[in-house]
């Protein structure tokens, strides 16, 4: 036929594809080295809409690249230094294996090395762009700083997150943006505010580790290299932000305590934050603004949680999250001093307000238990220590990550730290309990004594009291209340209004509606059964 | 004629010859004639000259000179000659000389190694001068840089090679130069990297002609691969010491993905049950086997009257048609044209009444409409929730983890007692296989080229 037919597989979403194996071969690298050089250069392999069309026929399941991918990849210096590295393992084995001893060394000493700057500039232009990417980095990183420093992994790779690690926490401290801390059973979440960023991260505890057989530790390590650039770059731009030295000039012990307080650059005394003047910007009326800037003073109010509070933490408590924690908010911490190095006053100090236990008792008022500090900080305020002493069952830690929208179930304890929040006193209600459970023990007569007793106090008031013209007291009337009342009553004439149809329609709405309203009822009056199972539980116990 | 004469002349120099005649000896047949030579060419000088006495005069000379060192009439009488006086004398200068030698020698004197005499030279003669030996090729320019340069330095004037070595730093071969330049060196160094205004190295079209260019990152990959967060936090049921009921939400959960696992399994065991009252016992097997096979009498006459009712029907109908008349195919004719007509008319009144039904076609265009619309939400949903899924990008599928859920009697009271549930580098790893970051990888197994294959011992065998 003529030769200028169009033949399948030749133009459109075939070619723009192109396989794993054929990648490979293009680049003349081997399949971990292209893997870690796909994960370098943040090239991720792509799931074509049309398999059929892109595996010319077939369907059987293959990696496939974007083929102006790959053609990128071909620039990449870094794929020389893997060849280069590639031909020093091979003459290491052949002087390993001649016995060579010297030109072992030698090799050793020449052996082949890349920096990622270049590809870091590359993939973030920006700080910003870097900032965002930056949970990923912060999790890997204190994964590996937890490892064991076995073969398994460099052990350089681990000293190097440790250090930022430290540094980056450190950072925190400083700057004070740590706004939520949740403790769940895989580890601990923490969440920071940089630069109007919202980051969170996870920290795994530290007294548990099998390491999992089927994770790709090669792959890990390779992330983690790209991630340690990246976090040390964003480190040193973080530190310069506050004007403070980086790396650290501090000693390394005081550092990895996070008992010291970074040196500044320019040696400035203590700066009165000057007031910023309030200008509305576009499209924001007074109300907007004022709200900004109560949140602002929240904010504010937040930092300085634990300001002037000297905590003493024992030795079965997570010593570092606790330190970091309370460092945050501006209180100061210590420590044994054979669990850690850094410790800066001993049990015996008498200016120690909290002391930090986990153990079931020890009989003194003010020993804590350790979630009372995250329960603050996740509520923003201090809460009443009595909760959390020693021997008490702690009530249930939240999760500050949850957002509960109008009409779900929320919980008492959250209502009762929103009551704190706003200023209430819910001791009250711990003393009602407490009446309530007094009385219980007294009995229904003496209830009804005190009634009656009552009743007859009243009866007498008034025998006494003659009638007599009092000036009369004004009725307040609610605006606000009335306005209410009128328009139910509207909306009560037009829903009588309605045709049967529409108000079929109607009365469908409503009730799915009301549907969450009941949930959550029911729930509560679960919740007061369970309470009143357990106080009953508890009076039975008594006897 | 010349080759005769040659061979006569061979013929006649040979030992034996006898000739006739007895008084003429061969030789004076062979000299008689003798050859005229040119004297005058180069190529006869060396051929019909005899310098024999010449030769064996030089011979001598050289002979005198190798034994003695010199021509002996030149030599003094003192040298060749002694005067012979007495013995004494040389016997006191034996026994002088007999203490010196070691007391080794007993009664052999030591001589030199033969070896070493015949290798020694024997003649007299100094071996000549090698002049190139001594030669230096442009002696005399070099001798005159040289009194120029140390002139120069003199005064001070130090050559640029010399000041360019003074000026070389020390190697500092001790550091260990890739350790500290590794990525993972702990004490590496970080700068400001977004603070640095981009060097202008230079124009860009020298740039691109110098190959000094870089390539620009396509703007693709800058798009992240998927929209899931990067940290997904666990859900607040999921906290150590958790709040009742959302406790129970997560148990809930588990105890779903939980159900759908064993309501696969349940269907798969349905799918292969089998009923036992299924299988064929003997009695049917019989019954199969012997279908079509026993009475055969009764059947046999009722099979043939049926076949014979066919038989005669189906000859009745291989019979030929007829063809067709005239009239039969002019009234196919018209009836064909009076179903078209009748069509057209229908469908013109179709057309016409379609005008009253224009309500109906409304309300079913809008159903139509609107099925559409649902479905086109349908599918945006769909795909939305697509995209949150991870792709299949390799051979295996993306299999999640389990959740991370503690039962409520392995809740723990205080932090202190807490288990922790899960690992974080799992959680991890498959996070990065669930944003679309990596392909699921699956740990690599053992596979062996050539089968094992199992052979007893001979002492095992002997037993089993």
């Amino acid at each position: 036929m003529g030769g200028l037919q169009k033949k399948k597989f030749e133009r459109g979403s075939a070619t723009n594809y192109i396989t794993r194996n054929r990648a490979r071969k293009k680049l003349q690298l081997s399949l971990p080295d292209f893997r870690r050089l796909c994960i370098l250069k943040g090239i991720y392999p792509h799931e074509p809409k049309h398999k059929k069309k892109v595996n010319k026929g077939s369907t059987a399941p293959r990696t496939f690249y974007l083929l102006k991918d790959i053609r990128f990849l071909l620039h990449e210096p870094i794929v020389g230094k893997f060849r280069e590295y590639k031909i020093f393992v091979r003459k290491l084995k052949k002087a390993y294996g001649k016995t060579e001893w010297s030109a072992v060394e030698r090799l050793r000493e020449n052996k082949p090395t890349y920096k990622l700057d270049h590809i870091i500039k590359e993939r973030y232009p920006t700080f910003i762009d870097a900032l965002r990417d930056i949970d990923d980095a912060l999790c890997m990183c204190f994964l590996f700083s937890t490892f064991a420093r076995t073969g398994k992994c460099h052990v350089q790779t681990i000293q190097l997150c440790r250090r930022l690690t430290v540094e980056w926490m450190n950072y925190v401290i400083a700057s004070r943006s740590l706004r939520k801390v949740f403790l769940s059973i895989k580890g601990i979440y923490y969440q920071a505010e940089v630069m109007g960023q919202l980051i969170t991260w996870v920290v795994p505890y530290q007294f548990s580790h099998d390491h999992p057989v089927d994770v790709d530790y090669r792959v890990m390590a390779t992330f983690t290299e790209l991630y340690t650039t990246l976090l040390g770059f964003v480190s040193f731009r973080l530190y310069s932000s506050l004007n403070l030295v980086y790396p650290p000039k501090v000693s390394w012990t005081k550092l990895s305590a996070l008992s010291a307080s970074l040196a500044r650059v320019v040696s400035s005394a203590d700066e009165e934050e000057a007031q910023l003047d309030q200008f509305p910007s576009e499209g924001e009326d007074m109300e907007k603004m004022e709200a900004r800037e109560k949140e602002l003073k929240q904010q504010e109010a937040q930092k300085k949680l634990f300001e002037g509070l000297k905590f003493y933490l024992n030795r079965e408590v997570p010593r570092e999250s606790l330190a970091f924690v309370i460092r945050c908010f501006g209180g100061q911490v210590s420590w044994d001093k054979s669990v850690c190095i850094g410790s800066t006053y001993d049990v015996t100090d008498e200016t120690i307000t909290h002391q930090i236990i986990d153990r079931p008792s020890v009989g003194k008022q003010y020993y804590i238990q350790p979630q009372w500090l995250y329960d603050c900080v996740n509520a923003k305020i201090l809460l009443p220590v009595e909760d959390y002493f020693l021997g008490v069952t702690l009530p249930p830690h939240l999760s500050p990550f949850v957002e509960e929208k109008e009409g779900d179930y929320v919980p008492p304890e959250k209502l009762k730290m929103m009551a704190l929040q706003r200023g209430e006193k819910p001791g009250n209600e711990q003393e009602e309990d407490e009446e309530e459970e007094e009385e219980e023990g007294e009995q229904e007569e003496e209830e009804e004594q005190e009634e009656d007793d009552n009743g007859d106090e009243e009866d007498d008031e008034e025998e006494s009291l003659h009638v007599k013209v009092t000036p009369g007291k004004l009725k307040v009337e609610n605006k606000a209340r009335l306005e209410q009342e009128e328009k139910a009553e509207e909306k009560r004439l037009a829903i009588m209004m309605m045709k049967k149809k529409e108000k079929y329609l109607y009365d469908k709405i409503m009730f799915g509606k009301k549907r969450k309203v009941r949930e959550a009822n029911k729930l509560a009056a679960k919740r007061k059964a369970h309470d009143d199972s357990e106080k009953e539980k508890k009076k039975k116990a008594r006897k | 004629m010349a080759a005769a004469r040659r061979l006569k002349r061979v013929a006649i120099s040979q030992p034996g010859f006898l000739t006739l005649n007895p008084k003429v000896t061969p030789t004076d047949l062979v000299s008689s004639r003798r050859k005229r030579v040119n004297k005058n060419k180069k190529k006869n000088w060396n051929k019909y000259s005899d310098v024999q006495d010449v030769e064996e005069f030089l011979e001598d000379v050289r002979h005198q000179e190798r034994t003695t060192g010199g021509l002996l009439c030149e030599k003094s009488d003192d040298s060749l000659f002694f005067l012979d006086v007495g013995q004494p004398k040389k016997v006191e200068e034996k026994e002088a000389a007999e203490p010196v030698k070691g007391k080794k020698r007993k009664g052999k004197s030591s001589r030199p190694l033969r070896i070493d005499l015949i290798l020694q030279h024997d003649s007299l003669v100094a071996p000549p001068k090698d002049v190139l030996a001594y030669q230096k090729p442009n002696a005399k320019k070099l001798r005159r840089t040289a009194e120029r340069a140390e002139k120069l330095a003199a005064n001070g004037v130090v050559p640029r090679s010399k000041k360019r070595l003074l000026n070389r730093t020390v190697v500092d071969r001790m550091s260990k130069k890739t350790e500290t330049e590794a990525n993972n060196n702990p004490e590496r160094d970080f700068y400001d990297i977004w603070g640095q205004e981009t060097k202008d190295l230079g124009e860009p079209w020298y740039l691109q002609q110098t190959r000094k260019k870089l390539v620009k990152r396509p703007e693709k990959l800058n798009e992240k691969p998927s929209v899931l967060p990067a940290v997904e936090v666990i859900a607040p049921g999921g906290s150590y010491n958790p709040d009742f009921f959302s406790h129970q939400e997560l148990l809930r959960e588990a105890h779903e993905v939980e159900l759908k696992k064993k309501k696969v399994e349940d269907k798969l065991e349905r799918q292969l049950a089998y009923n036992k009252a299924d299988t064929a016992t003997e009695e049917t097997i019989l019954r199969e086997q012997v279908e079509g096979l026993v009475e055969e009498s009764e059947e046999e006459e009722e099979k043939d009257a049926p076949k014979e009712d066919g038989e005669e029907v189906a000859v009745g109908a291989i019979a030929v048609a007829d063809k067709k008349t005239e009239r039969q195919r002019k009234r196919e004719k018209a009836e064909k044209m009076k179903e078209q007509q009748r069509l057209t008319e229908r469908r013109q009144t179709e057309q016409q009444q379609q005008l009253f039904q224009l309500r109906s076609i409304k309300t079913s265009i809008k159903q139509q409409e609107e099925t559409t619309q649902i479905r086109q939400k349908r599918r945006k949903a769909k795909e939305e929730a697509q995209k949150a899924q991870p792709r299949r990008l390799g051979k295996l599928k993306f299999q999640p983890q389990d959740m991370e859920v503690q039962l409520s009697d392995e809740l723990a009271g205080s932090l202190r007692q807490l288990k922790p549930e899960g690992s974080v580098l799992m959680d991890r790893f498959k996070s990065l296989q669930k944003r679309n970051l990596i392909e699921p990888r699956e740990r690599a197994k053992f596979k062996r080229r050539l089968k094992v294959k199992y052979v007893e011992k001979r002492a095992f065998k002997e037993i089993s």
